[in-house]
């Protein structure tokens, strides 16, 4: 088979599989730092989308996409505090019985929610935002402008998130946080307000994969759901609450879907992330990089 | 929130005999409705039934059994298409074919169930949601034998569309299951699963098999499911992959929760209000499901014993003396 051909798949592979990345990223990230998992990811992602088409169509104007990009992961961002601290917050001062099943219904009735409002809002429509940049050249290589700008964008934001939770202070809370939470609480951190800025930091991760796709993918209503899927995959794939275990697992799904489409058949494509997510649980059961943990 | 009830059974409402007086008089207000309605509403109400159905047998697996299954809404389109299946190459009788369908989603559960023995509450919840994703895209790309997105036209049971006389056989399936599931809960397996639900080192201590009673809990419960999805391929005449969108159970959810999770009364009120309110915003569109899941979030929020937990908490003012409204 043609070299070129194969790695025009691979390079797409990596593309895609940074940008799972940063949602597996997020996903992971909330689960350490606040044991639950947010199945309202997708939804998040599509606000995110449909922020960025809103600002760029309705104020800035399709060639400042630039500057819409961080507001739309603000606003995301913000309205994941919100909801941290309206619904999710009881679970941590003593309201709230079972914390994983009032975590699992809470979010799943927030896919609900946000899901449906969006198509009472905008309708059942797909919007396009115009390419961010031009096609361009990587050697002999074509590769669409936007997918570009999703790369490097989804990098700078892993390098941003990287040095953010190692170096600075209010990282070093974060993963305090997400080690022991009595401990950090006893270290003088106000516990709340860590969960409520990681929630955000969370979703604000997935909204701005969204944001950042919204050319390549589209932005409707259930343009959150595949990014979900594929989001699960990686973190059980990678291992739940393990950072690099997402960043693994994101570029080995997106390999293996690109190169699954073009040594078998491009319309299984979704289906070869469960086939590798199944193969690493018959192997390891707690993913590649997951703890190996005790019920108490 | 959330409390067992102390008699082990969580029924709605205290005082045996109340409660069986208010299921017997519902069930025979249920089977009298058709006559005063015509076929659309009769048609909604079936639907209701199906819905009573899935609800309840979720709620034994997550709210007793606490198993957060998510894959509920896939043993019932398993259940569906095995039976349509059986039906369409065998020429078997609908009847054999739909308690085939039953027996093999059970079988799809046991196994599920049995993957999932070790796993914790949050890995078995993705575990079943990515076994459900898997077999809906794998449904939806099969064109060979489901037909995949093209739907798959099932023989009906009465070889028509009328909901008439396929009403009574879902309010029967029904009530069976919700009497089924009362027996189920009030013998030694209903505190084996609730032991295991609370605490299952304990349980284990005290001499509970768990893992055989989680296996079963999970074939019953997809059994149950996949004999409901199989009538309904066999009323509605098709079936797609549709049916196993995570909406559908997200929706299933919905209705448990807002009826009022682990009680038997709860998914039967919060399938019947769900499923007639929703028929009766059609007009309006999606907001139905905004403003359910806004409810939703209320009641997990607020109040989690749901509308079976205000209807018992009314009937115990009113014992104790009180207006119900007190």
């Amino acid at each position: 088979m043609d070299t070129t051909l194969i790695a025009q798949y691979v390079l797409a592979g990596l593309v895609i599989g940074v940008i799972y990345c940063v949602m597996a990223v997020g996903i992971t990230f909330i689960y350490s730092v606040m044991k639950m998992i947010n199945w309202a990811m997708g939804e998040f992602y599509m606000i995110g989308g449909y922020l960025q088409y809103l600002l760029i169509t309705l104020w800035l104007g399709p060639s400042r996409w630039y500057l819409a990009l961080p507001l739309a992961v603000l606003g995301a961002g913000l309205l994941g505090m919100l909801i941290q601290r309206v619904l999710l917050r009881p679970m941590f001062v003593g309201q709230v019985e079972r914390l994983d099943e009032y975590a699992t219904i809470v979010t799943i009735s927030l896919t609900v929610l946000f899901r449906n409002l969006a198509i009472v809002l905008f309708g059942p429509y797909q919007f396009s935002p115009r390419d961010y940049a031009p096609a361009v050249m990587l050697g002999p290589l074509p590769l669409n402008g936007s997918r570009l700008v999703a790369l490097l964008g989804a990098i700078v934001l892993l390098g941003v998130f990287a040095v953010g939770t190692r170096w600075t202070w209010f990282g070093r809370a974060l993963r305090a946080a997400a080690q022991n939470r009595l401990g950090a609480l006893s270290a003088g951190i106000n516990l709340p307000w860590v969960d409520t800025l990681a929630f955000g930091i969370g979703v604000g991760l997935a909204g701005a994969a969204g944001a950042l796709l919204a050319p390549v993918f589209l932005v409707f209503p259930e343009s959150g759901a595949l990014s979900t899927v594929k989001g699960f995959e990686i973190i059980v794939i990678g291992g739940l609450g393990s950072l690099p275990g997402s960043i693994v697992g994101g570029l080995l799904l997106g390999l293996v879907e690109s190169l699954g489409s073009v040594f078998f058949s491009p319309s299984f494509r979704d289906v070869y992330g469960f086939g590798l997510l199944l193969l690493i649980l018959a192997l390891r059961p707690a993913g590649l990089w997951g703890e190996q943990t005790r019920e108490a | 929130m959330g409390r067992a009830d102390p008699r082990g059974v969580g029924g709605g409402f205290p005082g045996s005999g109340v409660r069986w007086a208010i299921a017997a008089g519902g069930l025979l207000l249920a089977a009298l409705a058709p006559a005063a309605l015509t076929d659309y509403p009769v048609h909604v109400l079936t639907v209701a039934w199906y819905y009573v159905i899935l609800a309840s047998s979720w709620n034994l697996i997550a709210g007793y059994a606490g198993l957060f299954s998510l894959a509920h809404h896939v043993f019932a389109g398993i259940g569906g298409y095995a039976s349509a299946l059986m039906v369409i190459r065998t020429g078997v009788p609908v009847p054999v074919g739909i308690a085939c369908g039953g027996v093999l989603a059970g079988a799809a559960g046991y196994v599920i169930g049995a993957l999932t023995l070790r796993m914790r509450a949050l890995y078995l919840a993705l575990a079943t949601w990515a076994f459900a994703e898997s077999t809906r895209v794998f449904v939806s790309m099969e064109y060979g034998i489901t037909r995949g997105d093209l739907g798959l036209p099932v023989p009906r049971l009465f070889h028509t569309s009328s909901p008439r006389g396929y009403y009574e056989v879902f309010l029967l399936l029904a009530a069976a299951t919700v009497a089924g599931l009362a027996l189920l809960l009030r013998s030694r397996i209903g505190y084996r699963l609730r032991a295991i639900r609370d605490d299952e080192g304990a349980a284990r201590a005290a001499g509970v098999n768990t893992v055989r009673w989680k296996r079963f809990v999970f074939a019953a419960s997809s059994g149950i499911a996949g004999i409901g999805g199989a009538a309904y391929g066999h009323y509605i005449g098709l079936l797609s992959p549709v049916g196993m969108r995570f909406d559908e159970m997200a929706l299933i959810i919905i209705m448990v929760i807002l009826g009022g999770q682990r009680t038997l009364a709860g998914p039967v009120i919060g399938a019947l209000l769900v499923e007639t309110v929703s028929e009766a915003l059609r007009a309006y569109g999606q907001i139905r499901m905004v403003l359910f899941a806004l409810v939703v979030l209320g009641v997990m929020r607020l109040y989690p014993p749901g509308l079976a937990g205000l209807a018992r908490e009314a009937a115990r003012a009113r014992r104790r003396g009180g207006s119900p409204s007190a």
